[in-house]
């Protein structure tokens, strides 16, 4: 198998964006490759994430970038498994360069909502539920998400003010991140303080929808090499299932699909959840995170929360915890955010992430969930 | 008649149908046409009350459309009764967490455009 790695990373800002759904795509994907310092002719194919582009009238977007990148015939491939299809999409192309089918491709994440509302968002998400059962029963995602913190606070004795403690650290952490969607700090009570949205989940315990678009270029390893720019290894790539209805699960504290994905990337890299220094992990609801943190065998089952009261998973503690922000404060494009992840490894990898830099880090992962984690991917990076 | 459909009748009813695997005996909803646990698909069609107690639930009050008149509601999560299976529904006329602590008994009452209903016994 062909090592693989990723050569360069480009986004757009996230947040209420005015250009359109094609627009971004382009300019994400031109900026990765223009930081990879190649040239489009370079490219073999791309894999585009995207749920939503019928949103913006445009579905079928690959060909629609392949020719405003000037190849038109290069084959493109559109994926959607929810708010997971980044790293889905990065997985696809991950495997064809490992697999040789492919030297150098492109990997371009997508979603242009906020122009519908939020009503038009909030039923169109739920869309993404095994609907029988949850969607059709008035479920939002906000609701899925609160049920099981719920569970949680029942289960370990957590509070909302310790959930309320997650949201402000990433917010501190997207405050640093020029392309974040909300650069702003906030408190405790501020997130104590905003409207309901799902009990017991507030306004701002929920990440915002977003627009956005973040690409990366994958190459494998001798590609990278010969090219000589600055290049980040993949050495760990899992997927996971679960049972899509959260009625169909054993425990609501857990998302089987993580530890499934995680496992098999460790077990790939060849190493253990303490080698990780940082992690990008799916943060939908303050909730999410600390399940996540869990699951990916940071913090054994129900200690998550106490790592958040002690500050263990703050920018340059124990384990840098969404050094971008999250999808809390970076932003939630859901197409685009397995992707923006993969941005994120490489500019920390790289040594290109500014202020919210993770002091002497080697090893990263990206975890990102569709759904309430019906569908996961994890990758593990490492510095060249 | 579907799976859903037959689902959705018995729901009418206050029943749940369940498939219990003819070779394994684990337990499912109606809607699998394999064993999660042995690969299976022979099933036999067990009929259960639908009567159980919240495990989990949450109250919405931003809501997807079609249900802003309902607002706020809870979405459940109900373990049944004397069978390892959960099932999710709607449940009208809760405000706030002290109206439905977790462990509250609940049955399911039938089923319309809110989906399966549940109610408080």
């Amino acid at each position: 198998m062909e090592g693989v790695c990723v050569l360069g990373a480009g986004s757009t800002k996230y947040g209420k964006l005015a250009d359109s759904i094609a627009d971004i795509t382009t300019q994400a994907s031109v900026a990765a490759i223009k930081n990879a310092g190649i040239e489009p002719k370079e490219v073999g194919a791309s894999y585009i994430s995207n749920v939503f582009g019928v949103a913006d009238k445009q579905v079928h977007i690959g060909p629609v970038l392949m020719s405003r990148l000037g190849i038109p015939d290069k084959p493109s491939l559109t994926i959607e498994s929810a708010c997971g299809s980044g790293s889905v999409s990065f997985r696809e192309a991950y495997a064809n360069i490992a697999a040789g089918f492919y030297d150098c491709l492109i990997a371009t994440g997508v979603e242009k909502v906020t122009h519908t509302g939020t009503e038009w968002t909030t039923t169109y998400f739920a869309y993404c539920s095994d609907f029988f059962y949850e969607g059709q029963s008035g479920a939002s995602f906000p609701g899925l998400f609160a049920s099981m913190a719920r569970a949680y606070l029942t289960e370990f004795g957590a509070t909302e003010e310790d959930f309320a403690k997650v949201a402000v650290k990433n917010h501190d952490n997207g405050a640093l991140n020029p392309k974040a969607h909300m650069q702003k700090r906030i408190t405790v009570d501020d997130v104590m303080n905003s409207a309901v949205v799902a009990s017991p989940l507030k306004l701002y315990d929920c990440c915002p929808f977003s627009d956005g678009a973040s690409s990366v270029v994958l190459c494998s390893e001798k590609f990278a090499k010969e090219h000589g720019g600055d290049y980040v290894k993949v050495i760990g790539s899992g997927r996971g299932g679960s049972p899509a209805a959260l009625q169909g699960r054993d425990h609501m504290t857990t998302i089987p699909s993580t530890k499934i994905a995680s496992e098999a990337a460790y077990k790939m890299a060849g190493v253990t959840a303490k080698d990780i220094d940082f992690a990008e992990v799916h943060d939908c609801f303050t909730i999410a995170e600390v399940v996540d943190t869990e699951d990916l065998g940071f913090f054994d089952k129900g200690q998550g929360i106490q790592a958040v009261r002690e500050e263990r998973t703050r920018l340059n503690s124990d384990i840098s915890i969404n050094p971008s922000g999250g999808l809390k404060s970076k932003g939630h494009p859901i197409g685009a955010t397995g992707i923006g992840q993969v941005v994120e490894m490489y500019d920390q990898l790289t040594g290109n992430a500014g202020r919210r830099s993770v002091k002497d880090a080697k090893l990263g992962m990206t975890h990102n969930f569709g759904a309430t984690g019906a569908s996961c991917a994890v990758h593990i990076f490492e510095s060249a | 008649m579907s799976v859903e459909e037959q689902v959705i009748e018995n729901a009418r009813q206050g029943k749940l149908l369940t498939h219990k695997c003819a070779d394994c005996r684990y337990l499912h909803l109606s809607t699998a046409y394999y064993c999660r646990q042995c690969g299976s698909e022979d099933f036999e069609d067990v009929l259960v009350d639908g009567k159980g107690t919240v495990a989990t639930y949450t109250i919405i009050t931003v809501a997807p459309a079609g249900f802003e008149k309902y607002t706020p509601y809870a979405f459940v999560i109900m373990k049944l009764d004397g069978v390892d299976l959960r099932i999710s529904g709607f449940m009208e006329g809760i405000a706030t967490p002290d109206d439905l602590p977790v462990g509250t008994p609940a049955k399911i009452t039938g089923f319309d455009e809110r989906g399966i209903l549940i109610q408080r016994q």
